[in-house]
């Protein structure tokens, strides 16, 4: 995806972003380099699980980073997520809690437990909050939609029920969880 | 530890108070006699159950309450708490006995044997993948061991009770599926 593709105000954003998030110049952005350009809203490290799951999405060659042109999908991809994370956020507190969550995954289109959303909070919850941080709704949301790719990909009659073997099992879900 | 001059009923309460276990388990847990991750953590450092390997990381804490968090709480009470502690003194057994030269890391096939000794029949395939996450240059440190364990033990429980014919294949509905496959 070049540049010119991008509609005009995104182009723009890009090209004074990129050179001050490539720190050392090498026209490759590093997870290091990601993380450093992005805020979960508290003055902690923005979660690396989340930064590197993010990169692999939109490095096509495996290098480790994202280059200019693939850094233009990231960006747009955290952009969307701060929206819906607002969105959600419906206290403006900065966190989302169970409750904000649970509003938030039935909007997804996810049907969970009210149990069920006390283990997530307990998961994925790094600040030790009992609420999710910008950067760790993100990695709850992502390790959701990957569980629903691994379990598509196996439902071949789309009818959601699954029959897998013991070792099916293990590979789908094993790097995932 | 436990103030002396409280009074003990006779059996259960007494013969609990006696366990150097609930020496390092009541050293960290509230009122509720619950331990969360955190104190789990604490308190197995303390322990020195670890002996010369690292003590275990956050996650791996977390693995191990959520293994045996049978009713849902995300903490852990004393029983299930000396139920932890045998299950890692076996797993500190087999590692050990896998780490000749003590440098804290096993090798990944090394691994594969462990696991089998441990009961689990997992393919070089299923081996491949659980080493991508779990080990660094071919070689897996002991927090790594116990968190795959962990998992292991937690995945092939969940597998089990929808496999209750014990075919060898189970079904999983979406919800479900998603459900528990997350609780890990």
């Amino acid at each position: 995806m070049s540049p010119a593709a991008f509609p005009m105000s995104l182009g723009g954003l890009i090209c004074v972003l990129v050179p001050r998030v490539d720190k050392d110049r090498s026209g490759v952005i590093s997870d290091t380099e990601l993380q450093q350009a992005l805020s979960n809203g508290t003055w902690t490290p923005f979660n690396p699980v989340t930064v590197r799951s993010v990169i692999s999405m939109f490095d096509r060659e495996n290098k480790g980073g994202v280059n200019f042109s693939e850094f233009g999908g990231v960006w747009k991809y955290v952009t969307d997520w701060q929206n819906i994370f607002r969105n959600y956020d419906r206290d403006n507190s900065g966190f989302i809690d169970k409750n904000e969550l649970k509003q938030a995954l039935t909007g997804f289109g996810y049907r969970l437990s009210d149990q069920f959303y006390n283990t997530l909070i307990e998961k994925f919850d790094r600040q030790r909050k009992g609420q999710v941080a910008f950067d760790d709704f993100v990695q709850c949301c992502i390790v959701l939609q990957r569980l629903t790719d691994v379990f598509r990909r196996y439902d071949t009659d789309q009818d959601g029920w699954i029959q897998v073997s013991y070792e099916q099992y293990l590979s789908m879900v094993f790097n995932i969880v | 530890m436990a103030f002396p001059g409280y009074g003990a009923a006779p059996g259960g309460v007494a013969a609990m108070q006696q366990d150097p276990l609930y020496g390092y388990f009541s050293a960290v847990a509230g009122q509720d006699g619950q331990i969360s991750a955190e104190e789990l953590q604490s308190c197995l450092t303390h322990s020195g159950i670890s002996g010369t390997y690292k003590p275990f990381s956050m996650e791996t804490c977390r693995l191990m309450v959520s293994m045996l968090d049978r009713d849902h709480s995300n903490s852990m009470g004393f029983p299930e708490f000396k139920e932890l502690w045998q299950v890692l003194s076996g797993w500190k057994t087999t590692f050990m006995s896998y780490d000749g030269d003590r440098s804290g890391t096993v090798e990944g096939h090394e691994l594969q044997h462990a696991f089998n000794a441990m009961g689990f029949n997992l393919s070089p395939q299923a081996m491949n993948i659980i080493m991508k996450r779990h080990s660094f240059g071919g070689r897996v440190g002991f927090d790594d061991f116990v968190g795959c364990c962990t998992k292991l033990r937690a995945l092939t429980d969940q597998f089990r009770r929808r496999d209750q014919q014990q075919t060898g294949t189970a079904l999983f509905q979406y919800d479900d599926f998603i459900q528990v496959t997350m609780s890990i």
